[in-house]
């Protein structure tokens, strides 16, 4: 009974973390190539200034902000990892997720506003912690994407 | 343009779980062998003056206690390498047994005195455990115990290693049963030596064969293969399974609850 309690469950959480978090990332994952591709022709850049022949009529601060949560497989494979060191694999697609959201809805956002472009664009993470879980903090991380939308000049 | 999406490794999470499961439990198995090996090789080497003194006296003032040691010496005498300084004490349960504890210190409980009826019963219970002493086990037990704890402790922390800890206090005194069956012949071979017979040595086991049950049971073989056992060691030595049984000293008689 204690053994049942004391590896049955985290071998159930494992199997839950792994088919539920896999579907939740193709999932995402499809719908992030769907909108990528909407939006592609909005020249995005992390250039301070627009460049000399842009005639910049309006602009406005853009942001977009994602967290993402670690599922129980992956925060495992990335303990288990920690023991020996090397790419923590279970992590990237967490990360990549997170960075290509979080610079879709700052297009969004611009696009939604009639902004042509967005220039000045900077990212940044952070971890979020949840004082439930006592071991380890993380159960997620944050990725802001921030920039200048600049709306131009219609050409005569 | 296209992404490239090669910010994401394409190989399978469960390939990673597989590979790292194994590796870390193949690291694990070299380090806890190792580990196992130096236990081994300190027993051996550890002299028992040493052992003596890091574990001290945990025996109390019991009345038997006296004529206890006194047979302990008797049958320890036919111990050629023999170097502990016995110490033999007795232990008040219901529950008939005996226990070796490292340093040289022998416990036989109240209710293993109040079972025997004879010294031969009596001198081969106090053999095998001097078998299990002669053999170093209760400090391998101890060694292993420990390894055990921090083992846990590294891999789990604190309260893993409190759950190990009392594991290895039950390890103490539960031996394989290679280190049980040497712990045996050891013993008949003393009992042997010191009557000129092996009668009596395995009357305790019957009885409690036929019990069937109590301490002893729960921390030793089962009893009936281990009077075959000890039956047909003690034919291929040439002991006789016969003799005279001696009756207890006064001091051990049981005395009516």
């Amino acid at each position: 009974m204690d053994g049942l309690f004391e590896f049955g469950v985290p071998a159930l959480l494992l199997v839950i973390g792994y088919f539920a978090g896999t579907m939740a990332e193709q999932t995402h994952y499809k719908e992030i190539r769907v909108r990528e591709l909407r939006l592609r022709r909005m020249p995005t850049t992390n250039l301070r200034r627009p460049p000399p022949h842009w005639r910049v009529r309006e602009v406005a601060l853009v942001t977009g902000c994602t967290v993402i949560s670690v599922d129980y497989f992956k925060r495992f494979l990335a303990q288990l990892r920690g023991f020996v060191g090397g790419r923590v694999r279970s992590y990237e697609s967490l990360l990549d997720r997170a960075r290509r959201e979080s610079v879709l809805r700052m297009k969004e956002e611009a696009a939604q506003g009639g902004f042509d472009a967005v220039i000045n664009v900077r990212l940044e993470s952070s971890n979020v912690s949840s004082p439930l879980r006592r071991r380890n903090g993380t159960t997620g991380v944050e990725i802001i994407a921030f920039g200048t939308a600049v709306k131009l000049a219609r050409q005569p | 343009m296209e992404p490239l999406e090669n910010n994401v490794s394409p190989e399978s999470p469960l390939a990673e779980l597989a590979t790292l499961l194994l590796g870390i439990a193949l690291i694990g198995l070299g380090i806890l062998a190792a580990a196992w090996l130096a236990v081994e090789v300190s027993v051996r080497w550890l002299p028992p003056e040493w052992e003596q003194r890091v574990f001290p006296d945990a025996t109390n003032g019991d009345p038997r206690a006296r004529a206890l040691g006194a047979l302990a010496e008797r049958l320890a005498r036919h111990w050629p390498e023999h170097s502990y300084r016995l110490r033999v004490g007795v232990l008040e349960a219901d529950e008939a047994n005996a226990f070796a504890l490292p340093g040289g210190q022998l416990l036989v409980t109240t209710a293993l005195l109040a079972g025997v009826r004879s010294e031969n019963e009596l001198a081969f219970v106090l053999a095998h455990e001097l078998g299990h002493v002669a053999g170093r086990d209760p400090l391998r037990a101890l060694g292993r115990g420990l390894l055990v704890s921090l083992v846990m402790a590294a891999i789990g922390g604190a309260e893993e290693a409190r759950v190990a800890a009392s594991a290895a206090e039950l390890g103490e005194r539960t031996y394989s049963r290679e280190q049980e069956s040497a712990a045996d012949r050891f013993a008949l071979g003393l009992v042997a030596a010191e009557y000129g017979h092996v009668a009596g040595a395995t009357d305790f086991f019957r009885r409690v064969a036929d019990d069937a049950g109590g301490g002893w049971l729960a921390t030793h073989p089962a009893s009936a293969d281990r009077v075959a056992e000890l039956e047909r060691l003690a034919a291929e030595q040439g002991w006789p399974l016969a003799g005279e049984r001696t009756p207890l000293p006064r001091e051990l008689e049981a005395r009516p609850r």
